[in-house]
């Protein structure tokens, strides 16, 4: 009955893919977000140069795709699939298949975290894939010999998660303690070494430098997946006779069942939907989706600040802003602009509002800081777009010139900094393009100093630098309405019927 | 064995293959169209003088416009080579500095070739000049994104200038232990151009001051009851355990429309004197109504130079500076200073800024003490956001000049830095090579934003045209989305590594 397993696989895998293409889509987009895989020697360097390198950039390399859900859905799929079919293989037979899954729904449950990076999961399966192909080599000089060249290449391929491999093959070949302990001491004696000559922190060497992008976390999920694969295959062992003796279709069924209901439960219930929510509108405002976002809001309103604030700002560019106001939730002057933050996340959704505003070097400074803010250090296709979208527009053509030169060496992001370059100084162009002719029209005619704070002297003055600015419109009168400022905003009102 | 001998050469010609693109001498094209011009070569390297010691210049013709490039290059000695790979020319270092050996007090001859749309172009030749001095072998630098508020990797490096070596000193992510309030690490600083003797600031998490004395690493807290901040801009004193510090209380603001984007000024300013075998903190200078900032010791160790602002007019001086910072101009002042008492004595005034609308900061005097290099724009202390920022130099030995400039006659500068600043664009950070025949700046040039380091030979009060640093792949200063901050020059590089600072923490 060995047949049915690939279908356990397929079903499982299947699952995976469903689960983050249906209900995570946005999770996947968030992480896509804060990163830019870049085609680039230099940059490829710079990961692979550190422990872990070769998972990360595996895994930087696939995050690239998670711009479509659905692809980056498939991706986890088979991943997950990978490591239970490996997890599989190395326990055996027997009616604790079901645990093989056990791994994967480890990972899975892993991959909930919004900071848990692809790169940890690659770890996991290119240590299984080398304890496989371990497995298969015959006993011998030639064994350990591999065994002791593979230390420093794995350490340096998947990071520190490579102990599992070692853990594994462990048992085999018997007698050969000395080996076995001696490729451990080998291990630590090398970490010591490279912490003494690499710039980063000694703990990163020993917990994994990118597998998660708080670095100083560590992250357990990941670490319970790696070694549950020893635990289950000592078990499999252990369990060696009385497991084989029962391995028909309905008890490999039935384990497979029984794992795969209990830790698909976990994982739904572990599943961070409200995130998932917020990252939605996120994402709806970064492709400008307006109707949508209007769609999605008159179906459930939004009671979190990102969902607010993206609300308010769809509303504004219908048009319909202050007459459906208080048909929603708000939550102050917060709720329409709120103050930046010092984190990666909570300032996009209001950079896409300074940006649809006209205040474009606002907005600028609020992408430029989200971006820094990315804890792990990476850079941002999305951030790196808007950067090169406002310099533009601010006529400074060399600096988005940069950017654009950098998305030119990426998968996704190219097509359009090759159709954006040919703008850059082509005064003409610009001129008939109809976002960057708009925008340009919709800016400040004056210069003075901006805060953190937007305050509705902020936005009289850009809407009185152009009465055109409908936003602006919107945006100041709101602004009074949420502050009980009834007399600027009849003033506002008559001050615009005169203009 | 058999399969064994395919791998081994398959791995010969691999190896072979890579070798051989290594070093590329192509031929000169038969038969090119005259362009008559010079070269628009990345970085400009057209007539420019050269330390006898520098990295090779490559460089490249612009991407996209070219299909190819191939560089004659001729010593005076008539030795010849051609280079040029794809647009870029990447001269191999032995080549580079065996040409600059033959070339010594001459020049090297470089003829281009570029191909465009299938066709050859021949530019004008152009020469460049090799000085007979060398530049200091060392350079070191923060690299930054122009940030405004926020930051995240950054790192203190230094650079060998023979070579393209560059190597870590420091970097804000080993001993950060406080991911929400991160880290920042800046203004590295050395002792008379050596490193025995240096420091760098460590900022918020496991904040301090770095400070090597005589090769041994310590972390000290420069703030006391009296000052308003730690110590900030330093200045060591060229032969005594002593480092002059700014004390800075510093905000900034942030454009809407003015091309500067970023201003940064200070609320309250003083300075401060740090001895770092006692460490004890004494004033040097703390007027509650005036900034004082960006202290520098003459060479040798007699005067600390430094900026100071003028009173802001009676009808402005209660006003928010946000409103008032255009006002805020900077002259250059020095004490004298008896380094046995540490006494300081009053101060005297050195340039008037002020007087005809400018303001000057970060004073450097020139290591033979005969020249003051400083920036200059029109208010502030932070010329490196802003785009009037130039450098100016000023004889020192020349009294009669010092005259004037004390008098507010428009002298600006005796010396022609044409050659060495930019136009409209941020020029600041200006330093000396230890043998005075370089002098170095920080500039945004070339496209406004990003900071890069540019060199020029001084000789005497001439000022030959300035060069950007050199690079391995030229290409780099176009694509580096990060900038050059606080370069400076050292004769020997730093041997304390990454590891061994992060233990002092």
């Amino acid at each position: 009955m060995k047949s049915f397993r690939p279908i356990y696989t397929l079903l499982f895998g299947v699952a995976a893919v469903f689960f983050f293409g249906l209900a995570y889509p946005h999770h996947l987009h968030y992480q896509e977000q804060y990163q830019l895989f870049l085609f680039d020697s230099a940059y490829v360097w710079e990961i692979v140069r550190l422990p872990g390198g070769v998972a990360d950039l595996l895994g930087r390399f696939c995050t690239q795709f998670f711009l479509f859900a659905w692809v980056g859905a498939l991706i986890i799929g088979v991943l997950l699939s990978g490591v239970q079919l490996l997890t599989s293989r190395l326990m055996g037979k027997g009616w604790l298949y079901g645990l093989s899954f056990v791994p994967s729904f480890l990972l899975w449950l892993f991959l909930l975290d919004e900071n848990a990076l692809l790169g940890g999961v690659w770890a996991v399966l290119l240590t299984l894939l080398a304890s496989w192909d371990f497995d298969r080599l015959p006993s011998g000089w030639l064994r350990r010999v591999l065994l002791v060249v593979a230390i420093p290449i794995l350490y340096w391929m998947v990071g520190p998660v490579c102990v599992v491999f070692f853990l594994l093959q462990a048992p085999r070949p018997k007698g050969s303690a000395v080996w076995y302990y001696g490729v451990f001491v080998l291990l630590a004696v090398l970490l010591i070494i490279l912490s003494h000559h690499l710039p980063v922190p000694t703990e990163r060497l020993w917990f994994g430098i990118h597998y998660y992008r708080y670095p100083t976390v560590t992250p357990v999920l990941l670490w319970a997946a790696a070694l549950s694969v020893f635990v289950l295959t000592l078990i499999a062992r252990a369990c060696h006779k009385w497991a084989n003796a029962s391995s028909g279709f309905v008890v490999t069924l039935c384990s497979f069942l029984l794992v795969s209901i209990a830790m698909g439960c976990l994982v739904w219930k572990n599943s961070n939907f409200k995130a998932e929510k917020v990252m939605q509108y996120d994402f709806m405002a970064r492709h400008q989706q307006w109707n949508r976002i209007l769609a999605t809001i008159k179906a459930e309103k939004p009671n979190n600040q990102i969902g607010v604030t993206v609300q308010n700002l769809a509303l504004a560019m219908r048009g319909v802003l202050v007459d459906h106001l208080f048909d929603y939730n708000q939550n102050g002057i917060a709720g329409l602009l709120p103050d930046v933050e010092s984190d990666a996340t909570s300032p996009l959704p209001t950079a896409e509002a300074f940006y649809q505003l006209g205040m474009i070097a606002v907005a600028q400074r609020t992408v430029f800081e989200a971006q820094e803010a990315i804890l792990d250090f990476q850079k941002s296709g999305r951030c790196y777009k808007r950067l090169a979208q406002t310099n533009l527009i601010l006529g400074n053509y060399e600096v988005a010139r940069k950017y654009l030169k950098a998305l030119q060496k990426t998968l996704f992001y190219r097509d359009w900094a090759n159709e954006t370059l040919p703008l850059l100084g082509d005064e003409e162009a610009i001129a008939l393009h109809h976002e960057y002719r708009s925008l340009r029209h919709s800016t400040y005619d004056e210069d003075f100093f901006f805060s953190d704070h937007v305050t509705p002297e902020m936005l009289e003055s850009l809407f009185f630098s152009n009465t055109d600015n409908r936003v602006a419109y919107e945006y100041l009168r709101a602004y009074y309405l949420l502050t009980g400022d009834r007399e600027s905003y009849a003033k506002l009102l008559l001050r615009s019927v005169e203009q | 064995m058999k399969s064994f001998s395919h791998i081994y050469t398959l791995f010969l010609a691999v190896a072979m293959l890579l070798l051989s693109s290594c070093v590329n001498h192509p031929d000169v094209p038969s038969s090119s169209k005259e362009a008559g011009c010079l070269p628009a070569i990345f970085p400009d390297y057209c007539d420019v003088t050269v330390p006898c010691n520098i990295a090779p210049l490559n460089f490249m013709l612009p991407v996209g416009e070219f299909s190819k490039c191939v560089a004659r290059l001729t010593t005076s000695d008539g030795q010849q080579q051609t280079y040029g790979k794809g647009v870029k020319v990447q001269i191999p270092e032995q080549d580079w500095h065996t040409m600059l050996n033959a070339s010594k007090g001459k020049s090297i001859k470089v003829e281009v070739w570029g191909q465009k749309e299938g066709e050859w172009l021949s530019f004008n030749p152009f020469e460049i000049y090799v000085a007979e001095q060398p530049i200091d072998e060392y350079l070191s630098y923060r690299y930054i994104e122009p940030s405004y508020a926020g930051w995240s990797f950054m790192e203190i490096v230094q650079r060998n200038l023979t070579s393209f070596k560059e190597t870590q000193i420091f970097n804000n992510e080993i001993t950060m232990n406080d991911l929400k309030i991160g880290q920042c690490i800046n203004c590295h600083s050395y002792q008379n151009y050596k490193t025995d003797n240096m420091l760098f600031h460590v900022r918020l998490s496991n904040g301090c001051t770095v400070i090597v004395n005589d090769g041994k690493i310590s972390k000290v807290n420069l703030k006391r009851d009296y000052t308003i901040s730690s110590g900030v801009y330093p200045s060591w004193h060229p032969t005594a355990k002593l480092i002059a510090f700014s004390t800075n209380k510093t905000r900034q603001g942030f454009h809407t429309l003015n091309p500067n984007k970023i201003e940064v000024y200070d609320l309250e300013s003083d300075l401060i004197l740090y001895d770092v075998e006692t460490d004890s903190v004494s004033v040097i200078c703390n007027d509650p109504d005036l900034l004082e900032v960006y202290p520098t010791w003459s060479p040798d160790g007699t005067y600390l130079y430094y900026c100071k602002s003028v009173p802001l007019p009676e009808e402005l001086r209660d006003k928010d500076i946000r409103s008032t910072y255009q006002k805020v101009q900077y002259n250059l002042y020095r004490r004298s200073f008896d380094v046995a008492s540490h006494d300081f004595s009053e101060e005297e005034l050195v340039y008037d800024a002020a007087s005809h609308d400018k303001s000057a900061t970060l004073p450097r005097i020139s290591p033979d003490g005969r020249y003051l290099l400083f920036a200059e724009g029109q208010y502030g202390c932070f010329h490196i956001r802003h785009n009037d920022g130039n450098i100016v130099c000023l004889p020192l030995d020349d009294s009669d000049a010092v005259l004037r400039a004390q008098e507010g006659e428009e002298t600006p500068s005796d010396v022609d830095l044409s050659n060495f600043n930019s136009e409209g664009m941020p020029d600041s950070y200006p330093s000396w090579s230890s043998n005075g025949h370089w002098i170095m700046c920080s500039s945004r040039r070339d496209d406004g934003n990003f900071c890069r380091v540019y060199f020029s030979y001084f000789n005497n009060g001439k000022v030959e045209k300035a060069f950007m640093l050199p690079q391995k792949d030229p290409e780099l200063h176009i694509s580096l989305l990060k900038s050059y901050n606080r370069p400076e020059f050292m004769i020997e590089p730093v041997r304390i590594s990454v590891e061994e600072f992060s233990k002092v923490f």
